[in-house]
């Protein structure tokens, strides 16, 4: 059996296993020991989610679609069709009429040439990926605050931290070997405060549970500074060196009370002060979160609280502290770190700035476009409008992901022309004129940056099944097709240039990555990489304090919907459920959604365990069994997003952040009734 | 009994490769995992166990059964793996695992996939001279030296092996290459013997096996279930690593007129584990955490001639991302 080392494609831990492959086909799995996060153990998808990778129905051939029926295509042929189209919609419309998704599942390699496509070949900014959907927010309010969108420490700080403050992230469930190293600083006899809308395993094993309401958390992190402030346990030293704009902060949070804490979110007041005291009292507290911080219309000022939170306090900046937003897909951070944003080249060089797109257009050797794209959100609402023609998407599944699906439908029907990439033919894929199929993760060579901010080797380990091909070849053979030729004999060629363009990938090189990958910001070739950011001074100069005032999230609750919906994800599926739906164990354990509901609220609806139930919003409705828990809060109910035929997303609202563009999927206003 | 020198080994086993495929650990880049035999990755002097169990080379992860086709008539073909294997530094805890596993599927029901594998490899232990943090064979009966289970058993003396042969198939082996070999002296003996006392008192915990048989069936309420199964994130960790553990789920792969029927391991901590009316009998976690204990120091021992289902190689505790640790367990029960 041959063995070959690898990182998981799951969520942004980042572990490390190796594939035992027999006759071409992967038939095993074995954690790394030596691997510094997996250290010889994995998760449930870790072990069993690669099943995947031979299901039958994985996408063999190009498909062109012929009067409503998908019809096989060669290669030749299928570039031939996209590149006239392309061709004839840059002809007829603008440069902006066409817009691309890129991909978290894929690798940076092929991020960073999704990005270099749309820029250079097709001339828009119009690039993006679901990182909009999840942590936007943290890419806007962290570098505001700090100077970078990141992890500001190490997964294994954790296990040596004093007090860890989880908000807004099931640990356990979405991070399961970050939430194993909570678990090992608990032994080692560290605090853990929990705050969360649903009383996760995590609150369970917590000294402090927190149960606020769904997008309370600012009015509960300024209650906290409040306490903090009026009883003096601020960090002065810090405040003073490392910061500015205290005053404003200080000014923001005097009004937020613990009365008044309490009343917006629901916690008990002496929780507050305890919280509050346990965080700022002790040497080193690390601050953890995840979607329940970011998928607001708020999530920026969220976002912010807890980076105001975390420097009040002098919790940043050093080992075993931070704010440490963890990114939910195996390659967010990277597809992040590769610009395949509509703002931002790679490693965050801002395409407004004159400068920059000079180095890249002198690279690249073709004029770059100055205007910031659109974002993912607002590309479909552009569709609508009538501007927007032709969508190419790479590995992402809008028609399950996307907020307010019936509109997601129906933009992605109103396009001239749509172009997918997948390993399976998604619901998204089926709305397509064309579909080219990708590979898995197990078929290609490339890199991943897990949400620590280490970029790590992917090792092909069997042969592309069928006639796909890896998605950077796909990318390459089409551009060319176009005129823009892209000339790679290997990724690894390409993080060549990644690197040669991108300062804080500057020092990264396939050689380098052997031993279990670098951490970011690594500049040049004999830096060490970097494991904790911001000490001595942040990446911005000065940390500035951010304050924010509580504003309700967009639609609450009302007479006709009663209920706060909030959605998210669970320990066996991920994301739109396209891989993990084809594996059997854990499509065994949960083979359909479910709603969650509080035993009373059930009760009072006549809906029994299992019941089928009719969840309805203002945008859709939805058929899906009833999960009654005593862990959600009256009024709460909570659905998990991964499946099509009860999906979430037909319930959920496109009510956008006002700056990082990030739907708020944690909020929205619904009704249940009898199915 | 024989005495190898250590830089004849590989020669020993890349000798056995004309007729049957070698399994040893191999260094696989900083990790120790067995595989095809590679003599220059060969790890002879690791301490402790490679993470996995040679286990799968009798019970794979994942085992074709049998490919049907359905045309005008249905074709059946089976899977049955008859090629001959020799697996070198199996551990003594692994060869108790492996003497469990025979009595699974070669006693009452007989599965032909397990024993036409079985019957087709031989077991070349290596004694341990040293335990592991995780480690508690000791206490479990199974180690750090092996008595029994093996065809041929290698102990460390320094420079060379001690070989002791424990079958006619081991025998024939050493017969074929006696020329590697020399005969052993008291002397090697007596120094195994020393060396042995010598792990006995590496070990870091103590486990009172017969306190545990004793008191297993009253512990159902303990405390201690649902206390070790809050921190649970249902990863099978402890499932997958364990050299005893043999239920599997089969599953049909189908492709066109075309399906293959497929084994795989699976896990007795999962909720839609053996489920009966759509679920799992065991509602709760810390029923199922309890099953996985009874099973090996209840269960187990009433049907298989008091032979426990626990090795005591400690795997399910260095695999555990959340700390739960059997030996704390069985401490619990015992000290009831």
């Amino acid at each position: 059996m041959k063995k070959v080392l690898t990182t998981c494609e799951f969520c942004g831990c980042g572990c490390n296993f190796y594939l035992g492959v027999e006759e071409g086909k992967v038939v095993a799995v074995y954690p790394s020991v030596s691997h510094p996060i997996s250290q010889g153990m994995l998760c449930i998808k870790g072990w069993l989610g690669h099943e995947y990778i031979h299901s039958p129905k994985r996408l063999m051939t190009p498909l062109i679609k012929e009067k409503g029926e998908f019809r096989q295509a060669s290669w030749d042929e299928a570039y031939q069709v996209i590149a006239n189209k392309i061709k004839q919609t840059k002809a007829q419309y603008a440069n902006n009429s066409i817009a691309t998704l890129s991909s978290a599942k894929c690798t940076n390699e092929e991020n960073y040439l999704m990005q270099k496509f749309a820029r250079a070949c097709l001339s828009t900014n119009n690039v993006d990926h679901c990182a909009r959907l999840c942590h936007a927010s943290t890419v806007v309010g962290l570098a505001t605050t700090f100077g970078s969108g990141a992890m500001t420490n190490s997964i294994n700080e954790i296990e040596r931290a004093d007090v860890i403050f989880v908000i807004g992230s099931n640990t356990t469930e979405q991070h399961p070997l970050i939430a194993s190293r909570i678990l090992k600083a608990i032994k080692n006899g560290a605090k853990l405060i929990v705050a969360d809308p649903r009383q996760i395993q995590l609150a369970n094993l917590s000294q402090l549970y927190l149960k606020h309401k769904p997008g309370s958390d600012v009015a509960l992190l300024n209650a906290m500074m409040n306490v903090i402030i009026s009883e003096g346990l601020e960090d002065k030293e810090f405040i003073q060196q490392r910061t500015e704009n205290f005053e404003a902060l200080k000014a923001t949070v005097a009004e937020y009370t613990p009365d008044k804490g309490s009343e917006i979110t629901g916690v008990p007041k002496e929780k507050i002060v305890e919280a509050a005291r346990t965080y700022a009292q002790s040497e080193k507290s690390t601050l953890i979160y995840s979607m329940g911080i970011t998928q607001h219309t708020t999530g920026v000022d969220n976002v912010m609280a807890t980076a105001n939170l975390a420097m009040l306090t002098g919790n940043v900046g050093k080992e075993c502290t931070g704010v440490n937003p963890l990114r939910g897909q195996n390659n967010v951070q990277g597809a992040c770190d590769m610009g395949a944003l509509p703002n931002v080249f790679s490693g965050y060089q801002k395409v407004a700035d004159e400068e920059l797109r000079n180095k890249f257009r002198k690279a690249w050797k073709v004029n770059l476009p100055p205007e910031p794209g659109l974002t993912v959100v607002e590309m479909l609402n552009s569709v609508l409008e009538g501007k927007m023609k032709l969508m190419y998407i790479m590995g992402e599944n809008p028609m399950v992901s996307d907020p307010d699906l019936n509109h997601v439908e129906q933009a992605l029907k109103s396009l001239d022309f749509l172009v997918v990439q997948d390993i399976f033919l998604t619901e998204t894929a089926s709305l397509a004129d064309v579909v080219l199929p990708g590979v898995s993760f197990a078929e290609k060579d490339g890199t991943f940056t897990s949400t620590e901010r280490r970029i790590q080797r992917v090792r092909k380990a069997i042969e592309p099944l069928g006639d796909s091909k890896p998605d950077w070849k796909i990318i390459t053979e089409l551009s060319s097709c176009l005129g823009y030729e892209m000339n790679y004999d290997s990724p690894a060629e390409i993080m060549d240039e990644i690197a040669e363009l991108t300062p804080i990938y500057g020092g990264i090189s396939y050689k380098r990555l052997d031993n279990f990958g670098l951490q970011w910001p690594c500049p040049t070739p004999d830096h060490p990489g970097t494991p904790c950011l911001h000490k001595g001074s942040f990446s911005r100069g000065l940390g500035k304090f951010g304050p924010a005032s509580y504003k309700p999230p967009r639609e609450m609750p009302d007479a006709d919907y009663p209920f706060t919906l909030t959605t998210g994800r669970m320990a066996f599926h991920f994301h739109t459920g396209t891989m993990t739906r084809k594996a059997w164990a854990l499509d065994r354990e949960y083979p359909k959604g479910y709603v969650e509901i509080n035993p009373q609220d059930a009760k009072e609806l006549g809906l029994r365990n299992g019941q089928i139930a009719k969840v309805i919003s203002r945008r859709g409705e939805i058929s899906i069994p009833i999960k009654p828990v005593d862990t959600i809060g009256r009024g709460v109910v909570f659905i998990p997003f991964h499946f099509a035929e009860s999906a979430a997303n037909k319930l959920t609202a496109a009510n956008l952040d006002p700056v990082a563009k990030i739907p708020e999927y944690k909020v929205c206003a619904v009704r249940v009734e009898r199915g | 009994m024989k005495i190898l020198n250590k830089s004849n080994l590989a020669s020993f086993l890349e000798g056995l490769k004309s007729e049957f495929k070698v399994a040893a650990p191999l260094h696989e880049g900083q990790d120790i995992l067995f595989g095809d035999l590679d003599s220059s990755n060969l790890a002879t002097d690791f301490v402790g166990k490679p993470r996995f169990s040679p286990k799968e080379y009798l019970f794979p992860q994942k085992e074709r059964l049998f490919t049907f086709r359905e045309d005008a008539d249905v074709e059946i073909e089976a899977h049955l793996n008859e090629s001959k294997k020799v697996i070198w530094g199996v551990r003594p805890c692994d060869l108790y695992g492996l003497k469990f596993l025979d009595k699974v599927y070669l006693s009452d029901y007989v599965d032909p996939y397990y024993q036409v594998r079985r019957s087709n490899t031989i077991l070349m232990g290596l004694n341990c001279n040293e335990a592991e943090e995780s480690c508690f064979c000791n206490s479990m009966g199974t180690g750090p030296f092996a008595k029994e289970g093996f065809d041929l058993l290698f102990t460390d003396l320094g420079d060379v092996f001690l070989v002791e042969v424990g079958s006619k198939g081991g025998e024939k082996l050493v017969e074929k290459q006696a020329n590697l070999f020399t005969n052993a002296t008291s002397k090697d003996e007596a120094q195994a013997k020393v060396l042995e006392e010598k792990s006995k008192k590496t070990f870091k915990t103590s486990i009172n096996l017969e306190k545990v048989k004793a008191k297993i069936d009253a512990a159902s309420a303990n405390p201690v279930w649902a206390e070790e199964a809050a921190k649970c994130i249902l990863c099978g960790g402890c499932n997958w690593v364990c050299p005893t553990c043999q239920c599997f789920n089969v599953d049909d792969i189908r492709s066109g007129n075309e399906t293959q029927r497929v084994r795989y391991w699976d896990s007795c901590q999962l909720g839609g584990f053996t489920q009966m009316a759509a679920v799992n009998s065991r509602a709760t976690q810390a029923a199922r955490l309890r099953q996985r204990i009874f099973h090996k120091f209840s269960y187990n021992p009433d049907t298989y001639d008091g032979q426990i289902g626990c090795t005591g190689c400690g795997r399910c505790i260095d695999v555990c991302p959340t700390g739960i640790d059997m030996t704390y367990i069985l401490g619990r029960i015992a000290n009831e």
